[in-house]
């Protein structure tokens, strides 16, 4: 990123500071790629303009110490946490704090062994993949398992705050998860809690936002619902989102693939004259309303996987 | 230009009938023939005499390096005649010239003996070139089908064979020609190569005369020149060289001088072109056999590569010496002393080092060219060059290449290893500059500048040669320069 | 003596500085990056000892760098290097390689001539380090 002015003083102008960067595009592609999600959007952006103010003050001299960059993302699946995480290496890349501006994700299969010996190495595998960029652990819960004292996932910890200490120029680390999982994961790791410097909420989406990423979805797919549909996908949604393992917008996307494949079930028996492209692309209430959902909710009765309705 | 109207081909009764013909009525023009994917092609530099027409021009070449004579004869008709015909199928002008033309012809497979150069050149070059209807001939590139390809073997080493066996990656090789050329005893001769490995080159070399003289047989230069590359060898841990010239008179007396150089522990051994294809060829499988890598100086070539109206180009004995199997060969150096234009060099150093090379009219190469799994030649810079142009020897010609600095080690001021270890110093500064992303073409100077100043030998060179270069206008250059648009 | 062997060997030892520069440019090339040591440091001996795998995916070079003073400081007196490799087509072989640390002190090696008939001479290089078992050579 060029600056435009001296040591002490001059003519630092934050246009081109933030031109150079393309601190604009990354934030409006984070706009446009993610339906909702205004407490995040917001976030981000606070966090990104404190990162780029950082640095203009470094270019005059400034210092504030080293920043912590690493974060905790918290919500429900399917909130946009990896996509968010992605957008965050990006914008990190951007402004200069990270080197090269990749994104590893990994989970606790990842970096932790079955057998003594074995984490360490596993562990330093992929931090080495992730040095220059962003390691993303999702459900990082899950490296902490005091119950089982031969559980290896603790020594993963030690070598986590380790890095997240000592080399935070070379790492960012983004750890993801359940909210009150990750508040009890915290507690019980004051260590890993001190290191983190931003913690992201990430609020399940409202209908609204939930009709708008079905709409999105659609597009995408080259379908399109008839009147009818689109009111019996309100009623889905109001219903599932009351219903235990709503994962947001994965569940919606499940949602239309099950009504996909009833349309192609219903034209293929049953086709209402010939096949047109309209019908080719139409999903019709029938195909919304066959799923589970609304059965059980007026029967009330508990479903069993996540979102397979 | 309607070149594609020439004359027409003939009707059978009309064609065979005694007497002389066009050669683009006996069918060697054929505007609209499309070459198979198994067919040889080449173009030709054509000057035709004043009033011959191109496409006559260039279906009398095609006729005359295939089955043509002056006058019909009917035993064409006991032929297949048709498949053996060569087909000249484009003719264009020349950028920028009056009187030249590029014709394009091809020649079916079978013409052909598998894996032999000498029938190749024969069958190519061997007729055509005295032929009064052209004032001037000259074989530009060739094409050579992966069919064809394939009955070669190839580089006995390759270049990246040749690396882990020396086991030196990532940066040019460092070579030099013993000198002075001729004269020196066994024993002197060796001090000299002994004194060059030690101080830091990788390779020396025989110069391609160096066979067997009075005033040194070859034996005696064998044995002295081992001793000193196992000295030199043991003194810095590498493993080093030196180019046997086994040139020799006849094929046995070749045979035993290699046998000899392979009883005495060399890596590489070195023959001369004129040897002759076909001996090349039976030095490049005794290579293969004894393990061993196979140096090729191309001495004689200037003869007929230099003048760009007449002759054969280097490119086209690059490919056959690909083909043939060697796995060095002298290329150019672009700015030391011998001829060579930058964009002619590197389109040598493409047709040796490449598993495939791309139509690239700036650096002469006309057609797309797959070395089908061949393996690459190493190209030998050699000839008036010294340790101050080593950013743009490293420019030009990249890392899989050998620098020969003949007079630039022994000539050194300080001593041949002084010299040797200059050379050596410059380089790897180079190469580590470049590596680390800085522009070697703008920073070359002040980085041997940098490098001098924990190097004496190098400082030394650099002021003894610093100012030395060979400009003189190429003969041969380029016909496309990047502005102007191809026929 | 000095052991010459590696693409840098003529110049004064790389820092590190300089060492994560040419690690950089090999990651860049997209060649994996290994680290060897040994204390048998023959011309002839191809195979030296390694020091992990050959890293596969990486993007940067600190990970690299941590492997490297890994191994420097576990065999502070053997020979470690740094080599590249590429696997694409016509090459899938080393690119680069340069000696990163040293034995304090090199004794270098041994001409053994062994005179055979005529006035060939069979010659053999032996390391005078090698006079020690492995692991006692230096140091």
């Amino acid at each position: 990123m060029t600056v435009t002015g001296s040591p002490d003083g001059g003519s630092l102008t934050l246009e081109a500071a933030i031109t150079d960067s393309g601190f604009e595009q990354l934030l409006a592609t984070l706009d446009a790629e993610l339906v909702g999600l205004v407490p995040v959007k917001t976030r981000i952006r606070e966090i990104a303009s404190l990162l780029l103010i950082e640095k203009l003050r470094g270019q005059v001299g400034l210092s504030a110490g080293a920043p912590s960059l690493h974060m905790s993302f918290t919500g429900n699946p399917g909130t946009g946490k990896t996509t968010v995480a992605l957008r965050m290496a990006g914008i990190l890349h951007a402004l200069g704090y990270v080197r090269k501006g990749h994104l590893v994700a990994a989970t606790r299969d990842d970096l932790v062994g079955q057998f003594i010996g074995h984490t360490a190495p596993k562990t330093k595998e992929v931090l080495k993949r992730a040095m220059g960029g962003v390691l993303f652990i999702d459900e990082a819960y899950f490296l902490y398992r005091p119950e089982n004292e031969r559980d290896y996932g603790q020594e993963a910890i030690e070598i986590l705050l380790q890095v997240m200490e000592n080399q935070r120029d070379d790492l960012v680390v983004i750890l993801a998860g359940y909210r009150d999982r990750m508040e009890r994961f915290f507690q019980s790791n004051p260590g890993m809690s001190s290191r983190i410097a931003h913690h992201v909420d990430f609020p399940d989406y409202t209908p609204e936002e939930l009709l708008l990423i079905a709409g999105l979805m659609l597009e995408k797919m080259q379908y399109r619902l008839s009147p009818e549909a689109e009111a019996a996908l309100v009623e889905y949604v109001a219903l599932r989102r009351a219903q235990p393992n709503f994962a947001n917008a994965r569940s919606i996307r499940n949602a239309l693939d099950r009504a996909r494949l009833r349309q192609a079930s219903r034209l293929v028996t049953d086709p209402a004259g010939p096949l047109t492209r309209q019908a080719l692309m139409t999903i019709e209430a029938e195909d919304v309303r066959a799923s589970r959902v609304f059965r059980d909710a007026d029967a009330g009765s508990e479903p069993g996987d996540g979102g397979a309705r | 230009m309607t070149l594609a109207d020439g004359p027409l081909p003939l009707v059978a009764g009309k064609r065979y009938a005694a007497g002389v013909l066009k050669y683009a009525q006996m069918g060697y023009w054929e505007p609209d023939y499309e070459p198979r994917d198994t067919d040889v092609l080449a173009v030709f530099r054509i000057t035709p005499q004043d009033g011959v027409d191109p496409a006559e021009a260039a279906a009398a070449v095609a006729g005359e390096s295939s089955t043509a004579t002056w006058t019909v004869v009917w035993t064409d008709r006991l032929t297949a005649a048709e498949r053996y015909r060569a087909k000249a199928y484009r003719v264009d002008p020349v950028p920028g010239s009056a009187d030249q033309y590029f014709a394009y012809i091809a020649y079916d497979l079978d013409l052909f003996e598998p894996g032999s150069i000498a029938n190749l050149s024969a069958s190519i070059i061997g007729n055509v070139f005295g032929f009064k209807p052209l004032k001037a001939l000259r074989l530009e590139d060739m094409r050579f089908p992966a069919a064809y390809v394939k009955t070669y073997d190839g580089p006995p080493t390759g270049i990246i064979v040749e690396r882990e066996r020396l086991d030196k990656f990532g940066r040019p090789l460092l070579g030099a020609t013993v000198k002075p050329k001729l004269g020196l005893s066994g024993r002197n001769y060796g001090r000299v190569v002994y004194e060059a490995l030690r101080g830091g080159l990788d390779f020396t070399k025989d110069d391609e005369n160096a066979n067997s003289q009075p005033f040194m047989h070859w034996r005696d230069r064998f044995l002295f020149v081992m001793e000193a590359v196992n000295r030199a060898s043991a003194s810095t841990g590498e493993v080093k060289g030196h180019y046997l010239n086994v040139t020799a008179a006849t094929m046995e007396d070749m045979y035993e001088r290699a046998d000899f150089a392979r009883d005495l522990g060399s890596v590489v051994v070195m023959i001369d072109l004129v040897i002759g294809y076909t001996a090349i060829q039976s030095m490049s499988k005794w290579a293969r056999r004894n393990d061993m890598i196979l140096h090729l100086h191309r001495a004689g070539h200037s003869t007929y590569t230099r003048q760009k109206a007449h002759g054969v180009s280097f490119r086209v004995i690059s490919k056959w010496m690909r083909l043939a199997g060697v796995d060095h060969i002298h290329a150019g150096t672009v700015v030391g002393k011998l001829e060579g234009d930058p964009d002619m060099v590197q389109g040598y150093y493409n047709v040796l080092r490449e598993p495939h090379n791309e139509v690239d009219l700036r650096r002469g190469l006309f057609f797309e060219q797959d070395w089908a799994g061949l393996r690459a030649v190493m190209p030998v810079a050699s000839g008036g060059i010294h340790a101050g142009q080593m950013h743009q020897l490293l420019g030009y010609l990249g890392d899989d290449t050998i620098l020969q600095f003949g007079g630039g080690t022994i000539g050194h001021p300080m001593g041949i290893q002084a010299g040797a270890t200059a050379n050596r110093v410059a380089l790897e500064a180079m190469v580590l500059a470049r590596n680390e992303g800085r522009d070697i073409w703008a920073e070359g100077p002040e980085i041997l500048a940098d490098a001098a100043r924990d190097c004496t030998p190098l400082r030394a060179a650099l002021d003894t040669w610093g100012d030395i270069t060979f400009d003189y206008t190429s003969t041969d250059t380029s016909d496309f320069t990047p502005t102007a648009t191809p026929a | 003596m000095r052991l010459t062997q590696g693409t840098f060997s003529f110049l004064p030892d790389l820092t590190d500085a300089q060492i994560r520069a040419q690690v950089e440019y090999c990651l860049e090339h997209g060649w994996a990056v290994s680290v060897e040591h040994t204390d048998d440091p023959h011309p002839r001996n191809t195979y030296w000892e390694m020091f992990g795998l050959p890293m596969f995916d990486i993007h940067d070079a600190a990970g690299v760098m941590a492997e490297i003073d890994a191994a420097r400081a576990t065999f502070p007196h053997h020979y470690v290097r740094v080599m590249a490799f590429d696997s694409t087509r016509g090459v899938e072989s080393v690119r680069l390689s340069f000696i990163v640390n040293r034995p304090a002190h090199e004794p270098g090696f041994a001409l053994l001539r062994d005179e055979a008939a005529g006035r060939t001479i069979r010659y053999a290089i032996r390391s005078y380090a090698a006079d020690r078992p492995e692991g006692e050579r230096y140091g």
